[in-house]
């Protein structure tokens, strides 16, 4: 994030630094500083606070700014009548099952597509990038049809969380990005190892992974956050109210529970991702700016 | 790209001149096969996948799209599913309204995430704190922060934080998700507002990429800010423009959840009514699960026929 | 350049254990059958979800008492959710072939289930060997679950609908709580004054999302004397004066005396919510609504009463009912279906056990004394039993309730493609309700033309 602090950008430094340009920009700072804590901030903090006010309070006109008389209950009753712990928890498995299967499997086939080249390597990369212009909505009904009864072996993966980790491994865009990257990789390095008589597999774990750390990190995050935003598919997948994700828990206990344990349960499933969005923030940040989406 | 797909080409790249051509041929074809086989090896788990969650269900909807299922069994009923889906009366409305929302999605969606792009990459403070803010929004999990809009924001009475606000401005409240004309325009901010944090980012990405001599030499050439966002950002971020402009139509698109929470299905007078919604219905409240294969048939050449003009329209350029 | 030895044991060790946990998944649905000890082992669905503590401890004691009572045979109890059968969870089960081997289902599911071809013939097991209350079952019941002469699913439950009202809300109102509104003009005049009382209390609430808007007009075209659909069911048949004036009325509660509170699209448990909250002075509902108010809203039952369905100008012409069934899956032995009626039979069609265990359920939180699920015929002996085992446990003051037994409405079934159709007029309920500028001919028209494209496809 530093790296940019002295290329020039759409207005020059020295503009900036003068006169008017000096004011105009400490002014736009500030109103844009204030604007977005208010946009992006302000309904947050009207999510927390609201969680607070009671029922009455939430119906008062205008509203209030500080819950008058804070219902800490309302967080009490969302963590239990909803067993939140559960499905923050089966989410993050889900999430972290996710990350492991993408990486494992697509990482295999971005490099056997890139420095192994089988033969038909070609056509089986066209097949897959073809999926890319398939929206997933087209494909919820068979796919859904195919989980419930795979073919040949005649499992339903209803409620288990292979329904969640196997579909996401088919996902066109990681190995397109994955195989880019390891096309940069330099053939010298490889045919040095393979000289050494190193197996595919050592050559892969040894050479090409520990150089590829950002675009392992990028592909990590965006299997966290398909996993994360993800609604329709775990809803139809995961039907069992102990197998749930946070969102479509949340979204099935809506339609029975008050208002305002609703939101309060919001607040919660929010906060662990919060966390660690802060905590990380800073890889995430220059991962997904860095990371293979050069213009 | 430079692949060539003859088997053991790695090698061959690898080394430029064979050291022995009788070497080379004794070992030739078994090395070969055990070569094709290590590389098929490494590619079975994600083609298993494919094949399985992504090929096969391609296939199998267009089939379950041609058949029906009634006691349980299957028969080939040709075009029927199609004429019913196209006879639903919600059948236009559906994409009357998903359209409405893409165009939407891309006024608001589109070209505020770019702007706000270009605003934050002139700050030389603040800059980690105003990313933060931006990207926030996008770790909430979908249902909550569309149940923080159905609930406080978008409350129909002078209570909700909206219409708390408009009516401190002095400018008249609205009904939010009950009145048919604001439902679009409702779900295309809460839209926004929960999911323009990664945009923000990519553009940031590709507007560092620009170098800093063009804005220069436009400088000198007299182009004022405007000018210089029209001849130099907007062409050196072409690329990345078509390519989001791209997804975020096919997302859009597939509108599903915020009509599905914040207006609690089809909405006021069907304003909210999606394709992918309509899909939901007739697969899992009508029992119609090959009516639904047949829409999201119709959603594939519809999305497939906007992509062949997008890009024409793209190539063209070029 | 060497793989350290312990990253390649974790690593194997990962894969084993996706390998394992990917067996013990494909495994565990294949467990019901005749295990070694010549047990018959059914699961059956439907058991309360934790959150209803009392309730699923009846279940519980329930099972228990049967396997104790059969030794031969095995419960597995499955449960499902809150809502037994939500819709979209429902049609997934039947399409997966994930159904319990006795499972949950409505009245009007019986030809999706049918569809699905998940059902078994019953006919032949279904007597009074299997369950011994079989001949004292409303004949009616049965009907509904028959197809073609051959009977599908065991009648469990069974209801209509009436005006389910907030007596401390009444009360407050300076209304009377033992004379309910018999009209809709008395309910409009009722609604006027609970809503006076601000607070953001709705004199009359009413559905208009997700389908339940479409169900609801269903029951109040009833109580015009109106239908659904024409007597040969091709032909949508509310597009007329009885349709309108529902609208009408609904139309003039919203907006001409803003008794119904400013937020709508309502559905299902939006309502009951607020209901529960005590914001709700009256809506239209089923007995059982009452118990959901209870066990999963919050809300006091003794608050609660209900009167029969309101008319336009005396009576109800009519009132949407409904009810529920266990239904069977196809290829089960005849051991299996016989264990699964004997279950259901000692659970929901014995008196004094199972759902009628009135002396159990009369100290816990759940009502007892409810005019449902009105299950046996008339004059039967089963019937007369149930009555007097609720009379004696009553916890709910049964006057609540005797406005409602004392003036049955007729009981109408749900149109055919019941769900298609209710999203038809979920549109036209929104449409009174969140437009003050509402059409009511146009909405009406519209819907017709809908239903009628909607039947036409249908074939």
């Amino acid at each position: 994030m530093a790296q940019d602090s002295g290329t020039r950008t759409l207005i020059s430094q020295a503009q900036l630094q003068r006169g008017p340009g000096r004011a105009i920009y400490w002014t736009l700072l500030a109103v844009v500083i204030i604007g977005f804590t208010l946009v992006f901030l302000g309904p947050l903090y009207w999510m927390v606070t609201g969680a607070l006010k009671s029922g009455q309070e939430i119906a008062q006109t205008p509203p209030s700014l500080f819950p008058q008389d804070p219902q800490w209950q309302n967080y009490a009753d969302a963590w239990n009548n909803l067993a939140l712990a559960k499905l923050l928890f089966n989410t993050f498995y889900y999430a972290a099952g996710a990350v492991l299967f993408q990486l494992v499997f697509d990482t295999a086939a971005a490099y056997s597509l890139s420095k192994l080249r089988p033969v038909f390597g070609n056509a089986i990369l066209g097949m897959m990038l073809a999926t890319l212009m398939i929206p997933a909505m087209v494909l919820i009904v068979p796919q859904y049809v195919t989980v419930i009864d795979l073919p040949i072996v005649h499992i339903s993966l209803l409620d288990s969380p292979f329904a969640i980790w196997l579909p996401l491994v088919a996902n066109a865009f990681n190995i397109f990005l994955l195989k880019r990257f390891f096309d940069s990789i330099p053939e010298d390095l490889m045919a040095a190892a393979l000289m050494d008589g190193a197996t595919p597999l050592r050559t892969l774990w040894s050479i090409i992974l520990p150089m590829s750390r950002p675009i392992l990190g990028v592909v990590s995050i965006f299997a966290v956050t398909a996993v994360w935003k993800d609604f329709l598919w775990p809803k139809l997948v995961m039907p069992s109210p102990e197998t749930r994700t946070v969102s479509v828990g949340i979204y099935a206990f809506a339609g029975g529970t008050p208002m305002n344990v609703v939101i309060a349960a919001s607040v919660i499933a929010a906060i662990p991702t919060v966390i660690i969005f802060l905590i990380f923030q800073r890889n995430i940040m220059s991962g997904l700016t860095a990371g293979g989406l050069k213009g | 790209m430079a692949i060539t797909s003859a088997p053991g080409a790695i090698r061959a790249a690898s080394r430029p001149a064979p050291s022995s051509p009788a070497g080379r041929q004794r070992t030739s074809l078994g090395r070969k096969v055990r070569d094709n086989l290590t590389g098929h090896a490494f590619l079975i788990g994600a083609v298993l996948c494919f094949a399985v969650f992504s090929w096969y269900p391609m296939v199998r909807g267009i089939v379950m799209s041609f058949q029906r299922t009634r006691r349980g069994e299957t028969t080939w009923v040709g075009w029927d599913n199609y004429l019913r889906i196209l006879d639903d009366p919600s059948f236009w409305t559906a994409w009357k309204n998903t359209f409405y929302f893409t165009v939407l999605a891309l006024v608001l969606g589109y070209a505020v995430p770019f702007f706000v792009a270009i605003l934050l990459n002139e700050f030389r403070h603040a800059k980690g704190y105003l990313r933060i803010l931006v990207y926030l929004p996008v770790m909430l999990p979908p249902a909550s922060a569309l149940f923080l809009f159905k609930f406080y924001a978008y409350d129909p009475s002078d209570a909700g934080l909206f219409n708390a606000i408009l009516k401190a401005l002095g400018l008249p409240t609205s009904q939010w998700m009950q009145s048919p004309d604001m439902t679009m325009p409702a779900m295309v901010i809460a839209s926004t507002w929960m999911n323009m944090g990664g945009a923000v980012l990519i553009y940031l990405a590709a507007l560092q990429n620009i170098p800093g001599e063009l804005y220069e030499a436009a400088e000198l050439d007299g182009a004022g800010v405007w000018r210089r966002i029209r001849h130099v950002t907007i062409p050196q971020t072409r690329l990345i423009l078509a390519l989001l402009a791209m997804l975020q139509i096919v997302a859009t698109m597939q509108l599903f959840i915020e009509p599905l929470i914040l207006a609690n299905g089809a909405g006021a007078e069907d304003s909210a009514t999606s394709v992918a919604y309509l899909i939901y219905q007739h697969g899992f409240f009508q029992n119609d699960l090959n009516g639904a294969a047949a829409l999201g048939v119709i959603m594939l050449v519809v999305l497939a026929g906007f992509s062949a003009v997008y890009l024409r329209l793209t190539a063209k350029q070029d | 350049m060497s793989v350290p030895q312990y990253r390649k044991a974790a690593a194997l060790a990962l894969v084993a254990g996706l390998g394992l946990s990917l067996t013990a998944c494909s495994t565990k649905s294949d467990d019901a059958k005749n295990d070694a000890s010549g047990k018959v082992t059914i699961t059956v669905d439907c058991q309360p979800v934790g959150a209803q503590k009392e309730l699923l401890q009846n279940w519980n004691d329930d099972v228990a008492e049967f396997e104790r009572q059969n030794t031969d045979i095995a419960i597995k109890s499955v449960s499902v959710g809150e809502q037994c059968n939500n819709p979209p969870d429902f049609t997934a089960r039947l399409a997966g072939g994930t159904v319990t081997d006795v499972f949950y289902g409505y009245m009007t599911d019986l030809q999706q289930v049918l569809d699905s071809g998940q059902a078994m013939d019953i006919s032949e097991f279904a007597n009074a060997e299997t369950v011994p209350t079989w001949d004292s079952v409303d004949p009616a019941l049965k009907e509904v679950f028959t197809d073609g002469g051959k009977l599908y699913a065991v009648p469990v439950k069974n209801y209509s609908m009436g005006l389910v009202y907030n007596k401390v809300l009444f009360q407050q109102a300076g209304l009377d709580v033992n004379n309910p509104p018999k009209t809709w003009a008395e309910v409009r005049d009722a609604a006027k004054k609970i809503s006076a009382l601000g607070n953001g209390i709705a004199g009359y609430a009413e559905y208009s999302a997700g389908n339940t808007g479409g169900w609801h007009f269903t029951s109040l075209l009833y109580s015009q004397g109106g239908q659904m659909l024409t007597a040969d069911g091709k032909k949508a048949d509310f597009n007329n004066a009885m349709g309108k004036q529902v609208l009408q009325n609904l139309k003039d509660m919203r907006y001409g005396d803003n008794s119904m509170g400013d937020r709508q699209l309502l559905q299902w448990g939006d309502l009951l919510t607020n209901a529960g909250a005590g914001k709700v002075g009256m809506f239209i509902g089923a007995p059982d609504t009452t118990q959901a108010i209870v066990s999963q809203f919050q809300g006091k039952f003794e608050d609660w009463a209900m009167g029969p369905l309101p008319g336009q100008d005396g009576p109800a012409k009519g009132t949407l009912g409904g009810g529920e069934g266990y239904f069977f899956k196809k290829g089960l032995s005849p051991e299996q279906v016989k264990a699964g009626l004997k279950w259901v039979a000692y659970q929901k069609l014995t008196p004094g056990k199972g759902q009628f265990d009135y002396a159990r359920a009369k100290p816990q939180n759940y009502p007892v004394g409810l005019p449902q699920p009105l299950l046996f015929a008339n004059g039967t002996e089963a019937q007369k039993q149930e009555l007097e085992l609720r009379k004696a446990n009553a916890n709910v003051d049964t006057a609540n309730f005797a406005v409602f037994e004392a003036n049955p409405v007729p009981i109408k079934g749900e149109p055919r493609n019941a769900q298609a159709i209710y999203t038809v007029l979920d549109a036209a309920m929104s449409g009174v309700l969140t437009n003050p500028n509402a059409n009511i001919d146009a909405l009406l028209k519209t819907a017709e033309d809908k239903v009628n494209q909607l039947l036409a496809a249908e074939g």
